[in-house]
């Protein structure tokens, strides 16, 4: 469970997150839908430790990130906006890379390893190095080793970003899969269509707000729209009118 | 969560694996390797021919036949052959076709019947050392020539040849060639002291600019990992580097001297393995702070390529030291020491005169480098902490 309070964040002049709260259960796709620049990054960052907030909290099953980073960071897999790889090594020595910073050692990490290949389907790059990989090739490595030590919490910042159709359709599947599975999971995505497909919760952030938040179905009824598109459009026109 | 000795174990391996595999790492491990020692090569060889005597000498003459009997008695001189000098000797000289020449004089035949100064011209260029000792040589012998002839002369007038020498200089030369070449050993310390930042200086940068610039800083970072952890393991993998670079380069200098003209000179039992390994313990321990303080100049930099202008910039650090001691004047205080390559570059120069380092000698400069060290790495870790340098902003 991620629980966002009250979130504040200033970049100089802009105020880049201001007052953001959500709550992202285990067993559900949380979306944090919104245009470029919105806040979803920064507001995701406060959550995984590497942001600190002027004000607010952010937790992870309870923990405040601000008390206890590494506590907080050991019950989450991150995909971050970043997401390079090391062009020297193999997918497979990311991996372990990262299943051993998070503390798992001997036949855990081969057989964590041996899981996440099969899952994303990377055996035919398993061994070669990430020199030459493909955008989707990359991808599913920098996923494989977000899910490395099996997080019960996982954060996906766009995605699908980049990506070409069947490496997106692929994507969905895992985030399907990762919500089937109990977990409790937080993307983030400017897309409509992608949001509507997966998410069973949906936070609409703009300009640094919360603008609506609340299932696919609460969204239409407040707003008497039948798409998601126009859902969002009245929604953030509404706001743009109040300001 | 791992513990920080199992993370930083963890970080350590797998830089150490990447570094191995980075060509642009290990040549700037290897380069010093190489270049080191080939250039003190070239340095003493330069020297050494500097300092050998000339025995054989070819006296190329102008005008032999108005001075037969001085060229004959310079002929029959052990080591010296004459042959024809050219047409224009100066042309001949400052187009390199000959090293010197030595002119006889148009009138010296008059002169000399009428026991006057006759003159002869020796032609070189003073720049070719090794031409203008063969003129020396040349010179030298005439002037003999030249007494041999006066005492003849005043003995024939009935005057002691010694009233016309009322007073004799000697020299005693005492620098024995083997102190003179030592003095080019001075150059051991600067190139092990530049071995030591050039050696791990890649995997400083690529394990830090670089991380950022390969966007995997901020994943890293999302890890539950201590920072002084992450730091550290890429630090030590950085003086893992540095330390074999100079490894390597000090074995190629005891090769090198062993084998290199040097040895000729005598300085071959100045030098052997066991000064090596005590030139080694002052600088080793040098590494730990110059890869701590290149990380966090690293780390510092906007960019990659800003890192590497900054990092570069360090390695004239060990430039300064012999700027200092250069000055004579310049005493050596026992705080100067504790001075980071300072220090180092004291402790060498007293090896390499021979005079034996105690504990208390090498320690000093080692402890001030590891104090420097933690201070620079705390800097680091600080900074893996900062979103304006994790982000870039």
């Amino acid at each position: 469970m991620i629980e966002v309070r009250d979130l504040t964040k200033r970049f100089g002049a802009v105020l880049a997150v201001d007052g953001v709260s959500f709550r992202a259960e285990d067993g559900a796709v949380t979306a944090l839908l919104g245009h470029n620049g919105a806040g979803k990054t920064t507001t995701l960052r406060a959550v995984y430790g590497l942001i600190r907030p002027d004000s607010g909290s952010a937790s992870v099953d309870g923990i405040d990130v601000a008390v206890e980073r590494r506590g907080v960071q050991a019950r989450l897999g991150v995909l971050s906006e970043a997401r390079g790889l090391y062009p020297r090594m193999t997918a497979r020595e990311h991996l372990r890379y990262f299943a051993r910073l998070h503390g798992l050692d001997g036949s855990r990490v081969e057989d964590r390893c041996a899981r996440l290949v099969d899952v994303l389907e990377m055996a035919d790059i398993a061994d070669r190095r990430a020199q030459g990989f493909s955008h989707g090739e990359r991808t599913k490595v920098v996923l494989a080793c977000a899910l490395a030590h099996d997080p019960r919490n996982v954060i996906l910042d766009e995605p699908t970003d980049g990506l070409d159709v069947m490496s997106t359709r692929a994507v969905r599947r895992l985030i399907r899969r990762l919500r089937d599975e109990g977990r409790c999971v937080v993307f983030s995505s400017h897309i409509m269509q992608e949001v509507a497909a997966v998410s069973d919760s949906i936070v609409i952030l703009s300009a640094g707000r919360v603008v609506a938040a609340g299932t696919v179905d609460m969204l239409r009824e407040s707003t008497g729209k039948e798409s998601l598109e126009d859902v969002f459009v009245a929604i953030t026109e509404s706001q743009a009118e109040q300001a | 969560m791992t513990s920080l000795t199992a993370s930083l174990g963890i970080v350590f391996r797998k830089e150490l694996v990447d570094g191995i595999r980075d060509r642009r790492s290990l040549i700037s491990a290897l380069v010093p390797v190489a270049f080191i020692p080939l250039m003190m090569f070239f340095a003493f060889k330069t020297v050494s021919d500097r300092v050998e005597p000339i025995r054989e000498v070819t006296v190329p003459v102008v005008g032999a036949e108005r001075a037969r009997a001085l060229v004959d008695w310079l002929g029959q001189q052990a080591g010296v052959s004459i042959v024809p000098g050219p047409e224009e000797p100066q042309k001949a000289v400052r187009d390199g076709e000959i090293a010197f020449a030595l002119v006889i004089e148009e009138d010296f035949a008059a002169e000399f019947k009428r026991s006057r100064t006759a003159s002869v011209r020796v032609v070189v260029d003073s720049q070719d050392s090794r031409a203008d000792r063969a003129a020396g040589r040349v010179r030298d012998l005439v002037r003999l020539y030249g007494q041999v002839i006066a005492s003849r002369r005043l003995i024939v007038r009935g005057v002691s040849p010694e009233v016309a020498r009322p007073v004799r200089v000697e020299t005693v030369d005492m620098a024995t060639r083997r102190e003179r070449a030592a003095s080019l050993l001075i150059m051991i310390p600067f190139a092990l002291l530049m071995t030591v930042f050039i050696g791990g200086l890649q995997i400083a940068i690529d394990s830090t600019a670089g991380e950022r610039e390969r966007q995997t800083l901020e994943p890293l970072l999302a890890r539950p990992v201590e920072r002084i952890a992450l730091v550290g393991g890429k630090w030590l993998t950085s003086i893992t580097f540095s330390w074999a670079s100079v490894g390597l380069t000090a074995a190629l200098l005891v090769l090198g001297l062993e084998y290199s003209p040097l040895a000729q000179l005598g300085v071959r039992a100045d030098l052997g393995v066991r000064d090596m390994a005590t030139l080694l313990a002052a600088v080793l321990p040098l590494a730990p702070l110059v890869s701590a303080v290149q990380m966090a100049v690293a780390t510092l930099a906007r960019s990659y390529k800003e890192a590497q202008s900054y990092v570069s910039l360090l390695m004239l650090l060990p430039a300064l030291p012999m700027v200092l001691m250069a000055d004579p004047s310049s005493t050596q205080a026992a705080w100067q020491l504790g001075v980071p390559v300072v220090g180092q570059f004291m402790l060498v120069s007293d090896v390499l005169e021979g005079s034996g380092l105690s504990l208390l000698e090498l320690g000093i400069p080692a402890i001030a480098s590891l104090v420097g060290a933690a201070g620079a790495l705390a800097l680091t870790a600080r900074l893996f902490r900062s979103e304006r340098v994790v982000f870039g902003r």
